[in-house]
């Protein structure tokens, strides 16, 4: 499969990388735009992640426990790479 | 002896006192101190300020926020911020790129260029690392989502402890059949739970073969009664995605299952922190 950047179907897509990702710079720096609401409350709705429990439960925990999971196995993937001197 | 106009004076302080800050969006790996022409957000010109062999591409604008209750207007920002960071990284290959409203502030006359500098300057072991990092690389988005009523049918069928409570019920008079169908809807509950962990797992070990470096983001909403199970940024070389797409599309034809896959993006996901 190929991967898509039609702006109308990946707008959502963009947002969540450009609203809430990105180089940080040092807060003295900057204008703080932090707690400041930017943007409508549907948009922002549409990016906020999955927090209902939905029928069927795959519920929050679950999402959390899967980031844990994985930030765990990389953690040893690393090890590994660096005992095999990678 | 000359006259100096008075308006003039006035329209030339006014201009320093509004433009005291600088709109980031995103540095890049060359020195050149180029202009793009007016690109920016709402027509603004958009130029490189080099430190070294870096610079960071921005505008002038008043050191405040860009702010709206207009969704429209939010999105066409937000659009045209995007536009700049991919021109510039056509031009130059690889980006950093910075978020949205990113403005360096300043407080006298020429004190937000020099800060954009100075920045430049205190972080640049940091940049020039990142840079290397992300050098000719993009992100890809993928996301998996699956039927939850697909595959709980699936394991009504596959489940023997499921499908034992299912007969049962059918058995049972009306009144202790509610009891154990509330005990089915559990059962159903739990075994959908570990089969998204064993999914998760399973499609995290595939994926990650094809992808330099990999980010697990939070799953979000989804739309026509889909579930989003996995959403990952990919940090791949441009246009190297192709290994990738012929894993997603395995995942893609499996019964219930469904992958968006996205991108070529900036690798915004790849340069926050540390």
């Amino acid at each position: 499969m190929e991967p898509t950047r039609n702006s109308h179907a990946t707008l959502v897509d963009l947002l969540d990388r450009v609203l809430d990702k990105g180089l940080v710079i040092n807060a003295d720096l900057i204008i703080s735009v932090a707690g400041v609401p930017l943007i409508g409350v549907n948009l922002r709705a549409a990016l906020a992640g999955m927090e209902t429990m939905l029928e069927y439960g795959v519920m929050k925990e679950w999402d959390e426990r899967t980031r844990v999971w994985e930030s765990e196995h990389r953690k040893k993937n690393v090890g590994a790479n660096l005992k095999a001197g990678r | 002896m000359e006259r100096i106009d008075k308006t003039e004076v006035k329209i030339a302080t006014e201009a320093i006192v509004e433009e005291q800050g600088r709109y980031l969006y995103c540095v890049v790996d060359s020195g050149e101190k180029v202009s793009f022409g007016e690109i920016g957000i709402e027509g603004k010109e958009v130029y490189a300020i080099p430190y070294r062999d870096i610079c960071a591409v921005v505008h002038n604008c008043p050191a405040q926020p860009y702010r709206s209750d207009d969704q429209e207007v939010v999105k066409a920002w937000v659009m045209t911020h995007q536009k700049v960071v991919d021109t510039a990284w056509e031009r130059w290959d690889t980006v950093l790129p910075l978020s949205f409203d990113t403005i360096i502030k300043g407080e006298t006359e020429g004190s937000a260029e020099r800060n954009v500098k100075d920045w430049l300057k205190q972080e640049y072991e940091g940049l020039k690392s990142k840079i290397e990092k992300v050098r000719g690389k993009a992100e890809y988005g993928v996301q998996v989502f699956w039927d939850p009523r697909v595959i709980a049918q699936n394991l009504t069928r596959t489940s023997p402890e499921i499908r034992k409570l299912d007969e049962e019920i059918r058995l049972k008079p009306r009144g202790l059949a509610y009891m154990c169908r509330q005990r089915l809807e559990n059962l159903i509950k739990r075994e959908m739970e570990s089969k998204a962990d064993e999914c998760f797992k399973d499609f995290y070990t595939r994926i990650r073969k094809h992808a330099g470096d990999i980010r697990v983001e939070k799953t979000k909403k989804a739309e026509q009664g889909l579930q989003m199970i996995m959403n990952l940024s990919c940090l791949i070389y441009k246009d190297r995605h192709t290994e990738l797409g012929e894993e997603l599309e395995k995942i893609n034809q499996l019964e219930g299952f469904s992958v968006r896959f996205t991108g070529p993006w900036p690798p915004y996901s790849f340069v926050g922190g540390a």
